[in-house]
């Protein structure tokens, strides 16, 4: 085959998955305009639209994928079933954030604007096409380009995770076509493919989102470039408090007496000591018991039970440690090219930015073969692939934060000579901590979608039938292998305990996390 | 006559050095001991700046600072700094924001937060060192700023707008503590610089006050206040004292 024919057949690849996310795109403006919308004029739909949007936003959807492939291709066979199941994923993983722009953009509009509709009795119709969707367009644009680089992960890690089974395998894409190239041992091919890969995203972001920007500014709105990464992680914030005032709203108004001193202040920012110990021993009891009902009732099922409880202890541990480096690595960075390096900050902020666009999946194929017989080599594999799905959300929204540190900030710590290990303790790093747990979220939230190929990545749908990575125990080997198998029961609990986790984890790690921090930082 | 503790000598500055046009023209003053200097100018006239340049943070384009006739080219211990927005940092607790201000110190870490603590006592503000700067009001932020900024015992302290972030009322309580706390040498340093806008606040605290001119600033006026503390502001001589002030600005009543 010669090169040229090579790239012509990548670039067809690629236009394949592309055609898959413009779909998947389409799809996701036209919905959170709905959405959002509605959810923005409507109080009622705002209280139910929000927690779910804020849920979705940290469940690991990926971890779906088998599960909604199998009911897919189930009810419509063949490739437009693999096809259909792929670009409802996609969908899935833009949708929120842009659901979130329309309805910020949208209830953020003056009042007067809606009087000046109702005064003059304009249509829904009409209100629709010429208030609220213009309204709408510059966050909905802003927040496209960012689920395009979260909705290209989602569509690399599925087009891989469909090369496992012959059943389930899209026939064209740019993962499925690496996978293949590096799988058959051809490097050089690979890396053209990589080459075209990247060429294709970088050029998604300069000639059509650019574009569509340039247009809309052209028009006289104006899009924050500023905060464009961070605007989307932002939004789980402020989803956490709308979250909040919704599930307790009694207790909120017994917190927020008006003139509450500042000791009890400082007491309810150690969450921790609440005395609701009993509710949780209430709440273990329930579980043991109902552990026990299942085992009486189908004792296959508590193994099951058992089962996907281990992967998941087991993912959890690779995926938090891997967070720990992640920290380890990136927040000395972030601190060191913000504080210290300062001015070439810049450029490497759009080396990251490229970087971090490349979806971290891409390179499991040639990184699990890379490690082939090396001692634990799919917990290399594993990990690897964790780190680099993770980093990115830490590094941008760590930065991001160091960046809008007031420069009064800096007065202090030379007025007051605030160096070394000083600065670093109450400084640098404390000063980045909001950025550190959004990111986190995110990260982590990365780190278990990309579980579904990182523990388990087998090509048997495309190629020789080996399984080329696997960990020893993992949640996500577990979906992927009870799909191999077709025990869609297994699947469900193991789906069952990987969302109870992910939700307890939101509810006593990340909103204690958030609520200490937005109390402290204002 | 008495010593000067801080001389400004010919200070010129301008944001961007390669432009001529000049924010600070060509100012020169001195701050005795036991002396309160007001430097009052119409907004935009370089004020927080030339504070600035005192302070060490930011170099003069020419001309010098000299604490007790030594120059100042870097930030120093015994001068210390008080922000108009207070300039906490959110993430430490009051106590550790006091505590920052003893960076320098050679105090070991109980030594420091004993002190700190200690501050915070004369503040007013014993109940609250492990509260966080945010959950305080104004006023109380603005007292922790003043205690970390004399952690250290400066001689000297620089005030920018101490006070204007805060509403009427609760600036004219705070003026007061901290007259007071200067009279009675709780904070015992040699003088103090405060920078405002605010013709009566000068007029109520100052022994002396520059006046400034606008854009390129330069001193337009020199005044002593001679009246005894505390002054109250609905004597005639402190309207009078108002009246000059506001002709030397250039304000018309």
């Amino acid at each position: 085959m010669s090169l040229l024919q090579l790239i012509g057949i990548l670039v067809l690849d690629t236009s394949a998955s592309w055609l898959r996310m413009f779909v998947a795109l389409a799809l996701s403006v036209v919905i959170s305009i709905l959405i959002g919308i509605l959810a923005a004029r409507s109080e009622k739909a705002e209280r139910v639209i929000l927690p779910i949007v804020d849920i979705f936003q940290t469940l690991p959807i990926l971890a779906f994928f088998p599960f909604v492939i199998f009911v897919v291709v189930g009810v419509l066979p063949g490739w437009m079933g693999v096809d259909a199941a792929v670009i409802f994923l996609i969908v899935t993983s833009m949708l929120w954030n842009m659901i979130f722009g329309v309805y910020e953009a949208v209830k953020t509009l003056p009042t007067e604007y809606g009087e000046v509709a109702s005064l003059y009795k304009i249509g829904l119709l009409k209100r629709l096409s010429k208030l609220y969707i213009p309204a709408a367009i510059p966050r909905l644009v802003e927040q496209s380009e960012l689920s395009w680089a979260i909705g290209l992960f989602y569509l690399v890690t599925s087009e891989i995770f469909s090369t496992g089974n012959s059943n389930y395998s899209v026939t064209y894409g740019i993962g499925v076509a690496l996978t293949q190239l590096a799988t058959s041992g051809n490097y050089t091919s690979y890396i053209i493919g990589f080459a075209v890969f990247v060429v294709f995203i970088v050029a998604t972001r300069y000639l059509f989102f650019r574009s569509i920007e340039l247009h809309v500014e052209k028009r006289g709105i104006i899009i924050k470039q500023r905060h464009r990464l961070h605007a989307g992680i932002m939004h789980r914030f402020r989803l956490f408090r709308e979250l909040e005032r919704i599930a307790m709203p009694r207790q909120r108004r017994h917190e927020r007496k008006p003139m509450q001193s500042a000791k009890t202040a400082a007491q309810e920012l150690h969450p921790l000591k609440s005395h609701k110990w009993y509710k949780y021993t209430i709440a273990g009891v329930v579980v043991v018991i109902l552990l026990y009902l299942l085992g009486a009732f189908s004792p296959t099922y508590l193994n099951y039970e058992g089962l996907a409880f281990i992967s998941l202890i087991y993912s959890f541990a690779r995926i938090w440690l891997v967070f720990a480096v992640i920290l380890l690595v990136s927040v000395p960075l972030c601190v060191y090219l913000i504080f210290i390096a300062k001015r070439n900050a810049a450029q490497f902020m759009s080396l990251f930015q490229i970087l971090a666009s490349i979806p971290a999946t891409i390179v499991l194929p040639i990184i699990a073969l890379a490690v082939v017989g090396f001692p634990h080599s799919g917990e290399i594999v594993a990990v690897l692939v964790f780190f680099l799905s993770g980093i990115w959300y830490v590094v941008f929204s760590v930065m991001a934060d160091a960046r809008s540190i007031p420069e009064e900030i800096f007065e202090v710590k030379g007025l007051f000579s605030v160096k070394g290990m000083n600065a670093w303790k109450n400084i640098y790093v404390k000063s980045v901590l909001p950025g550190i747990i959004t990111g986190g979220i995110t990260a982590i939230a990365a780190e278990w979608n990309a579980s579904i190929v990182a523990e388990y990545f087998t090509t048997t749908g495309v190629g020789n039938g080996a399984v080329l990575s696997t960990v020893g125990t993992g949640i996500g080997k577990l979906l992927d292998t009870s799909l191999a198998s077709g025990n869609l029961t297994l699947m469900a609990i193991a789906l069952i305990n990987l969302t109870i986790m992910i939700i307890l984890i939101n509810t006593f790690v990340w909103k204690k996390l958030y609520r200490r921090v937005s109390e402290v930082y204002k | 006559m008495a010593k000067p503790i801080i001389n400004v000598e010919e200070v010129s500055f301008s944001y961007d050095s390669k432009s001529s046009a000049k924010v600070i023209g060509d100012i020169s003053f001195a701050a005795n001991e036991e002396e309160f200097v007001s430097v009052i100018g119409p907004s935009g006239c370089g004020k927080s700046t030339l504070l600035r340049i005192m302070s060490g943070l930011i170099k003069a384009d020419e001309g010098k600072v000299l604490y007790k006739g030594r120059e100042i080219t870097e930030p120093i211990s015994e001068i210390g700094f008080v922000f108009q927005d207070f300039a906490l940092l959110p993430w430490l607790t009051n106590l550790e924001n006091v505590k920052l201000g003893l960076s320098r110190s050679r105090l070991d870490d109980s030594e420091k937060e004993k002190r700190a603590a200690k501050l915070l006592q004369q503040f007013g503000l014993k109940e609250f060192d492990d509260a966080y700067p945010n959950t305080l009001s104004g006023g109380m932020r603005q007292r922790v700023g003043i205690a970390r900024a004399v952690a250290s015992n400066p001689r000297v302290i620089l005030m920018d707008e101490p006070f204007s972030a805060l509403d009427e009322l609760t600036a004219e309580t705070l003026r007061k503590d901290v007259e007071r706390m200067l009279r009675s040498k709780k904070i015992a340093v040699d003088s103090v610089i405060m920078v405002t806008h605010n013709v009566e606040e000068a007029v109520e605290l100052s022994d002396k006050i520059v006046v400034l001119s606008d854009q390129p600033s330069h001193v337009k006026k020199m005044r002593e206040v001679r009246m005894k503390y505390p002054r109250d502001r609905h004597t005639k001589a402190f309207q009078d004292m108002v009246d000059v002030i506001e002709r030397d600005l250039g304000r018309s009543k």
